[in-house]
């Protein structure tokens, strides 16, 4: 079974689930992180297939497959904060760690470039890849080519185009931040100070209890007041999500095909562990907490 | 302004050549400079002054037929120096977009020289500028070639190099890259002396630059600047500057602030310029003497706040915080390989050693000129290619060594300008 129609498998089965929509999405998100598990060990073995010019349309078919397995699970994500956004803000099928680092329910798009420049630094490091780098100059392009190639290698217009990305990611990144500040700031708005204002009183009045028709009304009237700010935050998530994934493309589009394989085996392997060594803490927390 | 030709090239080019069509154009071929540059030059920013780009590149050929070498400075006016197109962050594709209002202008004065000594008197550079691992770009690279011109005059063949850190906000460093060269060039200019005083004139240049900063706070601010909507008066903005003011003879290097150059020399590495750190011990006799104080605030601070002693602004620091260079005056030798002018991004994580041994390998790593690509090959083709590598040699190395200051987690912005220094052989 391929990949892509494994995430659609994940979806389908997801969404036939009637259970509520924050489960269906964890079971969607795990079936989601087994296929990505499995293209990173397909991204590892054809990094370290020895480079040929027919493999490069092997690759680039393999990229365009992980990069429609993000695409799918950006869509599903979109899927379900339409049904419910809070959840998809704040993630139950993330581990506390992640948690602490998501930025708007997910990763922060500048994250990218910290990747890229940290994966590249490690390549460069690596023994002995300094020299054969400034030996490449002077050899020329025919023999050149046959140097594997991986992240040390970013060309000079390369950084150029990495760096002028960066700048307008972290422009949209602060103007996203911006947006979300005004959003979170509407739930002081007067329409909601009023309502509990009232709903306050209404329990000061009414000496605690009150009668099953007010409760309903109630919650009509709270429903009514916060869902066009919730609507608000799905907007903003929303444009969180589409700069996460165009950012991911946008770093594969300008790398060559084996660089753009070196990314996305940094960016699986980042997320995997970090997911892993979360979970691991939250189990080996809760374990404590029944213990005392 | 017939003695003045513009190219514009394209592309995917690599070159930008006049064609001959007449004899007449033949034998001005000789005295045009038909210069070729290399797209990988990488200069990234907004920032720099200098801007190449693969996608556009303005090449201003000056003619050193011109009658009047103010045909070429008109030139450096026009396209050069005035060139305001990458503002930060104000376009989408600012990065790969890059200008190139490089203008390599002969004098007169020159003119009949062999072109051996033409290509000794234009500079071969390399410069990378990128934000690194910061969220803001605060580093500005300015780069003029033949910066000051006047009619027979030495300082024709004089080349403006230099890096600005900028601190608070980006615009007193964006303010240095437009107006220092020009405040060097008039001083060079208005300086009447059969020598250039070097020391006075640097330091008449730093004064008028950072009283220009002062006056222009709260006034004509750069519109992106961030610190537009915080204080109406930036007095806690600063930037450091390490210019260096290469002439045929000379390196003269002045620097405020914790910028660097250094002077690669038959493979040693020779600093050209110390940086201005608040627990320098003459510095910190200076500060304490002007009543101020250090303290350690992650790392020495003058009065606990900049992490520098010296920089063009910081009204809020003065007098503890002077605009004022300390000025080198460097024989050149026929040993010297290359100079390299770089922000503390580079040299927080790369020795001087390193990077020396880095650059120089890059140069030494250069290709041999290729076959010539005209059937007509003559021995002014060949040295357009050599000039064109020795070009490429020194962007190779600067953007090495940037990669190599990401590689060792430098948390800055990181500019490094490489030069040759290496004369013909």
């Amino acid at each position: 079974m391929s990949l892509a129609s494994s995430s659609a498998t994940c979806l389908s089965s997801a969404i036939r689930n009637n259970s509520p929509e924050h489960e269906s999405f964890q079971k969607f998100f795990e079936c989601w992180l087994s296929g990505q598990n499995q293209h990173l060990q397909e991204l590892i073995s054809a990094a370290k297939s020895p480079a040929s010019a027919a493999d490069e349309a092997a690759l680039r078919s393999l990229i365009e497959r992980v990069v429609k397995h993000y695409e799918c699970y950006y869509r599903a994500k979109a899927t379900w904060s339409r049904r419910d956004v809070l959840a998809m803000l704040t993630p139950s099928w993330r581990s506390t760690l992640e948690d602490a680092f998501l930025w708007i329910g997910g990763w922060r798009p500048s994250m990218a470039f910290h990747l890229l420049y940290s994966k590249s630094g490690l390549q460069l490091e690596a023994p002995g890849r300094l020299s054969e780098l400034i030996n490449a100059m002077t050899t020329t392009t025919a023999t050149a080519t046959a140097i594997r190639e991986d992240l040390a290698d970013i060309s000079p217009e390369q950084l150029s185009r990495v760096d002028g990305l960066q700048r307008r990611t972290i422009k949209e990144e602060k103007e996203i931040s911006e947006e979300m500040a005004k959003r979170q700031e509407t739930l002081a708005a007067p329409d909601i100070v009023e309502l509990s204002h009232v709903v306050s009183e209404q329990m000061t009045a009414g000496g605690g209890g009150s009668r099953d028709g007010d409760e309903e009304e109630e919650e009509e009237r709270v429903e009514t007041a916060l869902k066009p700010k919730e609507k608000g935050l799905e907007e903003v998530l929303e444009r969180a999500d589409e700069l996460r994934l165009r950012t991911l493309k946008d770093v594969i589009h300008l790398l060559t095909p084996i660089q753009a394989v070196h990314f996305l085996i940094a960016a699986a392997e980042l997320h995997l562990r970090i997911h892993e060594w979360g979970k691991k803490r939250d189990a080996k927390t809760h374990q404590q907490r029944h213990l005392d | 302004m017939a003695g003045i030709c513009c190219g514009v090239v394209g592309e995917g080019e690599t070159s930008a050549t006049i064609e001959p069509s007449s004899r007449a154009l033949k034998r001005r071929k000789m005295e045009l400079l038909t210069y070729k540059f290399i797209a990988d030059v990488a200069a990234v920013p907004a920032t720099a002054a200098v801007e190449f780009s693969r996608k556009r590149r303005k090449l201003e050929l000056c003619a050193s037929g011109c009658s009047s070498s103010r045909g070429c400075d008109n030139g450096v006016e026009s396209s050069g120096a005035r060139n305001k197109d990458g503002s930060e962050g104000s376009q989408a594709n600012e990065a790969s977009r890059l200008n190139l209002p490089l203008n390599l202008c002969e004098n007169s004065a020159l003119e009949h020289v062999e072109n051996e000594s033409l290509h000794l008197v234009n500079p071969k550079f390399g410069v990378t500028s990128v934000c690194g691992r910061r969220r803001d770009m605060e580093d500005a690279v300015s780069i003029h070639p033949c910066f000051s011109q006047q009619e027979g005059s030495v300082q024709n063949g004089f080349h403006f190099f230099g890096v600005f850190d900028g601190h608070g906000c980006s615009h007193v460093a964006m303010k240095c890259k437009d107006r220092l060269h020009e405040i060097v060039k008039d001083e060079l200019e208005s300086d009447r002396a059969v020598e250039v005083q070097w020391k006075e004139t640097m330091e008449r240049s730093f004064t008028r630059m950072d009283e220009e900063v002062q006056e222009s706070n709260g006034s004509d601010r750069i519109s992106n600047c961030r610190c537009e909507l915080r204080t109406p008066q930036c007095d806690a903005v600063g930037a450091t500057a390490v210019v260096a003011v290469v002439t045929p003879e000379k390196i003269v290097v002045s620097n405020c602030g914790d910028s660097r150059a250094v002077l690669c020399r038959n493979g040693v590495a020779i600093p050209l310029s110390s940086d201005h750190k608040p627990d320098r011990p003459d510095e910190l006799v200076r500060i304490e003497a002007a009543g101020g104080r250090v303290i350690y605030w992650d790392g020495p601070r003058v009065l606990g706040m900049l992490a520098m002693s010296r920089a063009i602004g910081d009204n809020y620091l003065k007098p503890y915080v002077i605009p004022e260079p300390e000025v080198t005056v460097t024989d050149r030798t026929d040993d010297d390989e290359c100079l390299i002018l770089a922000s503390d991004g580079l040299w927080d994580v790369v020795s001087n050693d390193t990077a020396c041994g880095v650059a120089r390998m890059c140069l030494r790593a250069q290709k041999r000129p290729s076959a010539p690509r005209s059937p007509g090959n003559s021995g002014e083709d060949k040295k357009d290619a050599a000039f064109e590598s020795s070009n490429k040699a020194c962007s190779d190395a600067s953007i090495l060594l940037t990669k190599l200051a990401l590689a060792r987690h430098s948390t800055d912005n990181v500019s490094v300008v490489v030069v040759d220094l290496r004369r013909e052989r």
